[in-house]
């Protein structure tokens, strides 16, 4: 198996885009990503496209194929690739995998979607189709709704508290608002959302025990990257960023047949994974942007990864631990909570993230110092399909 | 008249592992043989949330749903019939029964509903 490097990363703006269409938004990051890695005219071997919901909110499909066409990439291979939240990461690996193998040579991944389009109910409705369609979706679950029986779980038994659920908020929102491609470029005031008689009016509850400033914004978006192997890499400019490990792990489709609901085993094995293979541990990595569509998500990936015990991620959310200038930077982008989640882009967005940070590309005020070695965890369903990155910076 | 709860759970024939909703083969011991059982008795309520953010289909203010196991075993999901997420807490004993849970192209579609017990 060849070494695969990240040699060229774009991104669009995530937000609400009323006036671009989905293929617009994939092809401004394919194009962003393709000039980022100098191609030039170049083409590409191939061509994977991660999105959840086009089949559904455009009502368009064989998106990779319109897109090779919109972009002159003809006549790369092509595929879309649907895994839930984790199509990005999905269509992350298997570009690696392509060129890992020898089959291809350059491959470029884009991760896009468009969920502004519909109404909220029609978008909480989309997501929720991943819940089992009989014996879940009927009864009007939806991901927030899971994620609330989760965090209660989590609080009774581990001590979580509003508190710890409030320092992730504010930590991301507080990154989010630098960040130039965040859909919520916002900090948020503590005694507006917690401590005033104001903060039911303006962080309401929404999914019990969540509230409204607990959960990631409905966005859209899309993020692109070009790999290639290598020793290919190594001719070019930029400090080329290694793949250095991956996994994946997938859990029952219901939380109800877990035997510990809030033992995320997807997460910990998927991480456990990427890191054997990158032969690196939890206190190697420098930064990581960790999968928070819900607060709650951040802390428990945060144990699960091994970046802190069972039961201490809240607490170290809460001492600064996880903050920019911490002991271990979390979601430095703002996370999906301020950054947005275009859930066929998010995974793609979160190794873009990490490749910027690897590169030594950011301002100051979000650039952590020096850093060699990045995680993304992408979370599929209520964690039933979970990637995870281990990213390394190779000197030139 | 309360309606009889029409679902079935799967105990498998090799290690006993029980399954709600069915699944080909057994999660525990990949085991193919099952024995088709029905949910008895009350539950014990595992987690509950009350949703306000609703996915289209529903026209009301918000919903309360949980996750329940019922005394032989069998767990499930169901809509909770109460006013407030204040009267519950995880691990108290509800009623199950079998009621409308939605609305779909003009018909009721029935499902799990916990209540509070008398």
């Amino acid at each position: 198996m060849r070494e695969v490097a990240i040699i060229g990363v774009g991104m669009v703006p995530f937000g609400r885009r009323d006036e671009d269409t989905l293929m617009d938004l994939l092809a401004y990051a394919s194009l962003k990503a393709l000039d980022d890695a100098g191609l030039g005219d170049k083409s590409v071997d191939a061509v994977y496209v991660a999105n959840m919901g086009g089949g559904i909110l455009q009502h368009q499909t064989a998106i990779a194929s319109s897109l090779v066409d919109r972009i002159s990439l003809l006549p790369a291979a092509a595929e879309t690739i649907e895994n839930g939240p984790a199509s990005g990461a999905s269509a992350v690996k298997n570009g690696l995998l392509a060129v890992a193998s020898g089959y291809y040579d350059t491959v470029l991944v884009v991760g896009g979607e468009k969920m502004r389009e519909v109404t909220g109910w029609r978008a909480t409705d989309f997501v929720a189709t991943m819940t089992h369609p009989q014996v879940e979706y009927p009864y009007g679950i939806t991901l927030p709704g899971m994620g609330g029986m989760f965090t209660r779980l989590y609080m009774e038994k581990y001590g979580v508290t509003r508190e710890h659920l409030l320092a992730v908020s504010l930590k991301n929102q507080e990154m989010g608002a630098l960040n130039p491609y965040a859909h919520v470029e916002m900090t948020l005031d503590r005694e507006g959302i917690f401590d005033s008689s104001h903060a039911i009016v303006n962080n309401p509850v929404s999914a019990d025990p969540l509230h409204l400033y607990d959960l990631c914004p409905v966005s859209d978006g899309a993020a692109a990257l070009v790999i290639c192997p290598l020793e290919m890499a190594r001719k070019l400019a930029k400090p080329p960023i290694l793949i250095a490990g991956f996994g994946q792990a997938t859990d029952t489709q219901t939380l109800q047949e877990r035997e510990d609901p809030t033992d995320l085993k997807a997460v910990a094995m998927a991480a456990q994974q990427a890191f054997e293979r990158a032969k690196l541990k939890p206190s190697d990595i420098h930064v990581a942007e960790l999968h928070d569509a819900f607060t709650i998500l951040e802390i428990a990936e945060s144990e699960h990864v091994g970046f802190f015990k069972k039961g201490e991620g809240g607490k170290a959310a809460a001492a600064g631990k996880t903050r920019f200038g911490g002991e271990i930077p979390i979601n430095v982008s703002g996370g999906l909570k301020a950054r947005g989640h275009p859930v066929g882009a998010t995974g793609v967005a979160q190794v873009v993230d990490i490749v910027w940070q690897l590169r030594h590309e950011l301002p100051k005020n979000r650039q952590v110092k020096n850093a060699q070695n990045g995680l993304t965890v992408n979370f599929g369903g209520f964690g039933n399909n979970v990637l995870a990155f281990v990213l390394r910076r190779v000197e030139q | 008249m309360k309606k009889e709860i029409p679902i079935t759970a799967f105990k498998c024939r090799k290690c006993g592992k029980i399954h709600y909703p069915f699944h080909d083969r057994c999660l525990a011991c990949r085991g193919r043989e099952f024995e088709q059982i029905k949910p008895e008795g009350d539950v014990r309520l595992l987690s509950y949330t009350a949703i306000f953010n609703l996915p289209w289909g529903f026209d009301q203010r918000f919903l309360v749903i949980g996750v329940a196991e019922f005394e032989n075993k069998v767990k499930a999901m169901g809509q909770i019939n109460v006013v407030s997420v204040d009267q519950l807490k995880t691990g108290m004993k509800m009623k199950a029964g079998w009621e409308p849970v939605r609305v779909q192209y003009g018909e009721d579609v029935y499902g799990l509903k916990f209540e509070l017990p008398e």
